[in-house]
């Protein structure tokens, strides 16, 4: 039995048949796709290594502009001078130096550049000025912001010399590295203290007005002082985020030189759940009204140099375009038109936006645009911010960035505890 | 199925050949670039913190890699600058992670410099939030009758204070907080960080020449 079993029957096929394929050619069209696939991806690697090195040599220029701004080059250059003094001074004191009488003294022709020459300018330049100034015999009272934080030290020599040799027949000239060595002395002080503390400054000035003595300090000094710095048993103190010199960063709103009526009226705003921010309704809740008015007053009356610098890639040119004109094609009025000339704000409702910084702004106009910011007054930010586009956005936020801080308000501006308390009292029976 | 030797090798071939690109090449160009000027190691409390905050798994909830602006709007939320490698220079590992169910923290320190704020909020983020959904982390603080000398004390509202005695931070919190203060990337990047700018430098190059192209006609 078994060896019929073994035995094969030819008429079935054989079972210890192994399938296999004969070799064939690939076929020529998967050759061409592979071939062609190879071209393509040797392309596409050519491609993006262009657009990178595209990149790097934007970004190499990019570094070298902030070279050249940081460079201790020797003469400064009239032309470049020219252009610095147009985007930063003419604004107010007008595009050939001449002034407005009664508001921004001139600087063509002024005794003080005068006498005082490019060194006193750059001094002037670099801490401000405020409070009363003669010049040319006529008295002026205003609040010039300080600009040492903003410009380079080159800029600032470049501006010094063009004021001074440019529209003044002055022959000396300053230094980037001179203009250093002032910034070395003079850079964190506060500002000239009127036309009485440049007269220490410049030999020979014409008889200049008494400064204002600056307001003494309550006795709630102190008590303020404890709560910037410490807080209470509840409450963080405020510079722990906003910064000891209240500058702020990131998305942390630079408080220094803010009318203190804004700052009193944001407060009671996160109080009542007016105005959003977990961190600050918190901190809000912890503090009394006398507390609130005690700590704007003393945010208002701060001078502190800009802590903002431009970071979000917007396109300052925009930025400019937007904050001095305005956009009517998008219905976007001119920032300046309510927040003051460079954004110096307009007490007591139009805070300064001149160095705030750029992410804090362009977080809150992202807010006003989708609503969960609404307590501006007659809801204008809402309106504005709608219309800007996510670039414009950030274009103006860095375009504020980059401008001079705003100075510390005068004790006529501060709030006092009677008004702000009924002020608080109205807004917040509008509810 | 009987020419093993070939098959083999052009597998092994195939992996290499990944390692070398994905692994090897990108490792070698990130590992020279070093750490970006700006950045500082790590201080020994510091350090003690990042353990603390890899301990704890805070990564699992928040990232370490701000996105750059033509990806994600995390500038403007203040999350910093898009990160480049150098910036992680001195972690290892690395905490980037990938969830973000909580911020991203790789520039928390500029944005909330507050340690009476981080410790609040570690002891219970709802006396802040009330809609937070992060866990409270009491097991880092204790509860004493009196504060002792160089205690820190949690800054508590009402509601969430203990009704006598106060809270005070452990070393572990303290450590966690001062790792979180010193996450600062305000500084510039390197102009070769390894860094995907998006198509934002290059669109602005191509617009800088066409501009330039329209002035000279």
């Amino acid at each position: 039995m078994m060896s019929d079993k073994m035995k094969k029957d030819p008429r079935l096929p054989d079972e210890t048949f192994e399938p296999f394929e004969e070799t064939r050619r690939i076929p020529l069209p998967v050759y061409w796709i592979a071939i062609a696939l190879a071209i393509w991806g040797v392309f596409m690697l050519v491609e993006t290594s262009h657009s990178t090195q595209v990149a790097d040599k934007a970004r190499a220029q990019l570094d070298k502009q902030e070279q050249t701004k940081t460079a201790q080059v020797s003469a400064p250059d009239p032309a470049a001078g020219k252009a610095l003094f147009s985007d930063n001074c003419a604004t107010c004191h007008g595009d050939a130096g001449e002034g407005v009488a009664g508001a921004f003294p001139p600087l063509h022709g002024s005794d003080v550049v005068k006498l005082g020459g490019a060194q006193a300018v750059t001094e002037i330049v670099m801490r401000g000025i405020g409070g009363p100034l003669n010049v040319n015999g006529e008295s002026y009272d205003g609040e010039m912001p300080a600009f040492g934080s903003v410009l380079s030290d080159k800029e600032i020599s470049e501006i010094a010399s063009y004021v001074a040799t440019g529209l003044n027949d002055g022959t000396k000239t300053i230094s980037a590295s001179e203009v250093a060595d002032i910034r070395k002395v003079s850079g964190d002080m506060d500002p000239w203290n009127g036309g009485a503390e440049l007269a220490g400054l410049i030999n020979g000035l014409p008889a200049q007005p008494d400064a204002k003595t600056p307001a003494a300090k309550g006795p709630d000094a102190k008590l303020v002082a404890q709560l910037v710095n410490e807080g209470t048993d509840t409450v963080w103190s405020c510079a722990s985020c906003h910064g000891e010199k209240g500058e702020g960063l990131e998305t942390v709103p630079r408080l220094a030189g803010l009318p203190a009526a804004y700052l009193v009226k944001q407060l009671h705003d996160f109080q009542k759940g007016a105005r959003f921010n977990d961190s600050m309704a918190y901190v809000a809740k912890g503090l009394s009204d006398r507390e609130i008015i005690d700590l704007a007053n003393y945010y208002a009356g701060m001078s502190s140099p800009s802590g903002a610098t431009p970071s979000l890639q917007g396109d300052l040119k925009r930025g400019a375009q937007l904050a001095k004109e305005g956009d009517w094609s998008i219905g976007v009025p001119a920032c300046f038109t309510c927040h003051g000339p460079s954004g110096i704000g307009v007490a007591p409702e139009f805070p300064g936006i001149a160095a705030q910084q750029p992410s804090y702004v362009a977080h809150q106009l992202a807010m006003w645009a989708g609503g969960a910011r609404h307590n501006s007054p007659l809801g204008l930010m809402a309106g504005i911010s709608k219309a800007l586009s996510d670039a414009d956005r950030r274009s103006v936020a860095d375009y504020l960035a980059s401008l001079p801080p705003v100075p510390g308000s005068k004790p006529a501006d501060m709030v006092a505890m009677t008004t702000s308390a009924s002020a608080a009292k109205e807004s917040s029976n509008d509810q | 199925m009987n020419r093993y030797l070939p098959l083999a090798i052009t597998a092994l071939a195939i992996l290499a050949m990944a390692t070398l690109f994905l692994v090897i090449a990108p490792g070698m160009q990130i590992g020279a670039q070093g750490p970006s000027p700006g950045l500082n190691p790590y201080t020994e409390a510091e350090a003690r913190g990042r353990d603390v905050y890899v301990s704890m798994g805070c990564l699992y909830c928040h990232s370490q890699q701000p996105r750059s602006i033509a990806q994600a709007p995390d500038a403007e939320r203040g999350w910093g600058r898009a990160s480049v490698a150098g910036d992680y220079a001195y972690d290892n590992p690395h905490q980037l992670g990938t969830m973000r169910t909580g911020p991203d923290l790789m520039d928390i320190g500029d944005r909330l410099p507050s340690q009476g704020w981080q410790l609040t909020h570690l002891y219970q983020p709802r006396a802040i939030s009330s809609w937070s959904i992060m866990p409270a982390y009491p097991y880092l603080f204790e509860h004493k009758d009196k504060a002792d000398p160089g205690d820190v004390v949690v800054k508590l509202p009402p509601a969430y204070a203990p009704k006598t005695g106060v809270i005070v931070a452990k070393q572990d919190a303290l450590d966690l907080v001062t790792y979180l203060q010193g996450m600062k990337r305000q500084y510039a990047p390197p102009a070769d960080g390894l860094r995907d700018d998006g198509y934002a430098l290059i669109a602005a190059e191509q617009q800088k020449q066409t501009d330039a192209a329209k002035a000279s006609n």
